[in-house]
């Protein structure tokens, strides 16, 4: 009886607890099942463990089932197994491990393919790992160049990225068995010229595994990682990483799967390490035909909202343009939107949220403008394509941002503020108005300029033609004599018919032939005085002057020097001379 | 469709202005601006409708072309003591040397028309001045002198009045109406940064440089510095 009491006991106990896991079970079922082996690189004939790890939630697990492996063969189907329960603010936890052996037999690079665990009736896989079985023989023959007992060493995931691509950098310290590293601490200063670095935070610390270099075999160990950008094109070069490590030569332990940071002993010194250069070839991005490019490189999911959509007029409105995804978050650029008109811009803000977990660089980048509307009405702000170089795909992304729509309410708060609030000194003119439409003539266009340039000019021209000849009548004498030849002849025939009309007809001859010889003297430039009249017709001669014109003049002489022998002659007569003389007067001031 | 007078769209606009719908308003006003039929009353509502919806560089600029006309000159200023007085930046201003005082004086008070108006009265004077002692006997060494030295400022007049018109023709003024833009070494987007330009900045646009390069002026800030900057950006005076 005792016994069955005591049974019934223990059932009772593990049926509740079964009942509170299953309940637990209920509510979180969140289970992970990973694979791993102590060594990624191995010599043929050497031994490796497969572990296959349970953990989270759980009721019933079932044993893995092992695929077939090529390259190794199962040691024993038997797992040694460890299990761990913890129950923590009211979460439990459980934990599985099998571990298998298995021994390498074929050189040459293999997967372990996924294992399978059944778990409350689901089947989880693990992840397939690569692992690489060296021949020790071959290896220790080509062992060529020999590389130090601890080395560090940057490796790189790209060494031939486009320009803003996020290429992954490891600082990875190798060292041999038998040395032990107890710290390290990198020196400051670390310059990547060329690139936007951000060094990546991982939770775990650094564990060490096995590999083989140059048929040595070395202990590994990542101790940081960094994030690099290039911001150019062409070839670039990361400067060495140093770290300086404290290290140990004597191993107090022979396990070679521990962590690689040991306890501190004897024989313990420190050594900086620094990498060597690495040089990377950044290629320039494709010329993008697509969107509007905003240097963003990597693998993003591009939106917009606006916020509110009904708004009044006078209240800010924002519209939020996010730009989410892993690579160059940090450098991406705002997009430029054709806003509507009748909206006032504000200064754009933008954000960044970086997540430096995950072995790489990932966020959202954030731009708002905000916008205030001054007047009611429907807005829409046009659809907006956008492109991203993805390198993956090694081409641009293009996203089309689809027409944002917001509507504006008139505000009476908002006009009646405007109205009264304002200390604005001047009111609008609302009454008649004076109109005026605008002409732009060039200066020469204007006719009173040639007008009021030309008119001086030729006064003076004129001016000047007067004086001249004012002076010359003063000065010239023959001129002056010439000049007034004409006027004094007529006079002297006017005198002429005068003296006739008075019944002095020998005078009036004597005037006639004054007028005739003054004249020609006057023009000729001949004495005054005392030439006969013959001299007179001989000068007209020289001077090529007409032959009929002569005559007159020889004709009307030789009258006047015989009138005084002619009784009868008439005032009529002499009127009739007096008009020849005038005619032939004229013709001479024409010639002469 | 009839055309309406000037007045009549003044008046429908100013109705607008009154009932707070101010962008009817300035597109209102802005037609009339459009048509060239100019005045002083029309360019303070535009700046007082753009002051009201807080585009201040506009409401700058029209109050600018309000204070050109004399019947709103005053009010202009008053605007724009206080516009001035709103922008979040303000520019240094270097003092103006004093030739340039002087030549936007005549341009601005007197015009080279009326400089060459004076001119040409003065050149026929001096003329006539001069004549007169080829036919009078008074004093005719004065006559000769005084003759040369009215003709010799006449000629003076009028070239300042073709130098005032020069200046006027190659040079302008305008207001940056946007919130923000770089002022670059080159008109190109991606040339060397001179200096960043705000909302309200005055600039001289010398256009003889610019004119080789569209959309692209050629400024000269009130600080001195000299640099490009896109037209979309400004509005020339």
């Amino acid at each position: 009886m005792e016994k069955i009491g005591r049974f019934f006991c223990a059932t009772g106990f593990l049926v509740s607890l079964l009942a509170l896991v299953t309940f637990r079970a209920i509510g979180q079922s969140s289970v992970s099942v990973e694979a791993s082996v102590s060594e990624t690189t191995i010599y043929t004939g050497e031994r490796v463990n497969l572990s296959i790890k349970i953990s989270g939630d759980f009721n019933n697990v079932s044993r893995p089932q092992l695929p077939d492996f090529k390259g190794l063969r199962l040691l024993s189907n038997t797992p040694s197994t460890a299990r761990s329960y913890s129950f923590v603010n009211g979460h439990s936890s459980t934990s599985y491990t099998y571990t298998y052996s298995l021994i390498a037999q074929d050189k040459g690079s293999y997967k372990i393919p996924p294992i399978s665990v059944n778990i409350d009736g689901d089947e989880h896989k693990t992840d397939p790992i690569s692992i690489k079985i060296i021949d020790r023989n071959e290896s220790a023959n080509s062992s060529g160049s020999q590389k130090p007992d601890i080395f560090l060493k940057l490796e790189v995931s790209d060494k031939k990225p486009v320009t803003g691509q996020q290429i992954i950098s490891n600082v990875v310290l190798y060292f041999k068995d038998g040395l032990e590293v107890n710290s390290y601490q990198p020196v400051p200063g670390w310059k990547a010229e060329g690139f936007w670095k951000e060094e990546l935070k991982n939770a775990d610390r650094p564990q060490a595994t096995s590999t083989i270099i140059n048929g040595v075999r070395y202990r590994r160990a990542r101790l940081l990682q960094f994030a690099l950008f290039p911001t150019k094109k062409g070839n670039l070069e990361i400067s060495p990483y140093k770290i300086i490590v404290a290290v140990r030569s004597a191993r107090s332990s022979n396990d070679p799967f521990g962590s690689f940071f040991g306890g501190l002993g004897n024989n313990q010194r420190q050594v900086q390490l620094e990498t060597d250069p690495v040089k990377v070839d950044v290629q320039p991005l494709p010329p993008n035909h697509a969107g509007e490019y905003l240097g963003a490189v990597g693998n993003y999911n591009i939106s917009r909202d606006v916020s509110p959509q009904d708004a009044k007029v006078g209240q800010s409105i924002e519209i939020k343009t996010s730009v989410q995804g892993v690579g160059n978050v940090s450098l991406v650029t705002k997009p430029d939107y054709e806003l509507p008109k009748g909206l006032e811009v504000y200064e754009p803000q933008e954000s960044s949220d970086l997540n430096r977990h995950d072995h790489q660089i990932s966020g959202t980048k954030t731009f708002t403008d905000v916008v205030i509307a001054r007047s009611p009405g429907s807005y829409v702000l046009p659809e907006k394509k956008i492109s991203y170089f993805n390198p993956s795909k090694h081409k641009y992304v293009t996203t089309t941002l689809p027409p944002l729509h917001f509507n504006v309410k008139a505000s009476p708060n908002a006009i009646a503020a405007t109205n009264t609030s304002s200390s604005f000194p001047v009111q609008p003119i609302t009454g008649l108005a004076t109109w005026i439409t605008p002409t732009t003539t060039t200066l020469f266009a204007h006719w009173w300029l040639w007008v009021g340039i030309a008119l001086p000019l030729i006064v003076l021209g004129i001016a000047y033609w007067q004086k001249s000849y004012a002076e010359k009548m003063s000065t010239d004498k023959a001129f002056a004599r010439a000049q007034k030849a004409s006027e004094k002849a007529h006079e002297r025939l006017d005198e002429a018919i005068k003296l006739s009309e008075e019944g002095n007809i020998k005078q009036a001859y004597n005037m006639l032939q004054k007028a005739l010889t003054g004249f020609i003297s006057d023009r000729l430039t001949l004495p005054e005085a005392g030439l006969s009249n013959q001299k007179y017709v001989e000068a007209l001669e020289q001077h090529d002057i007409e032959k009929n014109l002569v005559k007159n003049v020889r004709m009307l002489l030789d009258k006047c020097a015989s009138i005084s022998y002619a009784p009868n002659t008439s005032h009529d007569y002499l009127k009739s001379h007096v008009g020849l003389a005038e005619s032939t007067l004229d013709k001479l001031k024409k010639v002469l | 469709m009839a055309r309406q007078s000037p007045q009549a769209i003044f008046d429908n606009a100013n109705d607008k202005l009154d009932a707070g719908n101010y962008q009817q308003a300035i597109s209102l006003y802005k037609k009339l601006e459009l048509q060239h039929t100019l005045s002083g009353a029309l360019f303070l509502n535009l700046g007082i409708c753009y002051q009201r919806v807080d585009s201040l560089g506009k409401a700058k600029y029209y109050f600018l072309k309000a204070s050109h006309f004399e019947e709103t000159q005053q009010q202009a200023n008053q605007a724009l003591n206080y516009v001035e007085g709103q922008f979040s930046r303000q520019s240094a201003v270097l003092p103006k040397l004093p030739w340039d005082i002087a030549t936007d004086w005549l341009r601005n008070n007197i015009g080279a028309t009326n400089i060459l108006i004076i001119g040409i009265i003065l050149l026929n004077l001096g003329i006539l001045i001069y004549i007169l002692r080829w036919f009078v006997d008074w004093y005719p060494k004065y006559l000769k002198i005084g003759g040369l030295v009215v003709t010799g400022i006449a000629i003076l007049i009028m070239c300042t009045s073709f130098y005032t018109r020069y200046i006027s023709n190659r040079y302008c003024n305008a207001v940056m109406v946007t919130q923000k833009v770089a002022v670059v070494e080159k008109p190109q987007k991606d040339s060397s940064l001179v200096s960043q330009a705000f909302e309200g900045y005055t600039f001289t646009i010398d256009n003889y440089k610019s004119r080789n390069h569209p959309g692209w002026s050629y400024v000269r800030m009130s600080n001195g510095l000299y640099g490009w900057i896109p037209n979309d950006q400004i509005m020339i005076l």
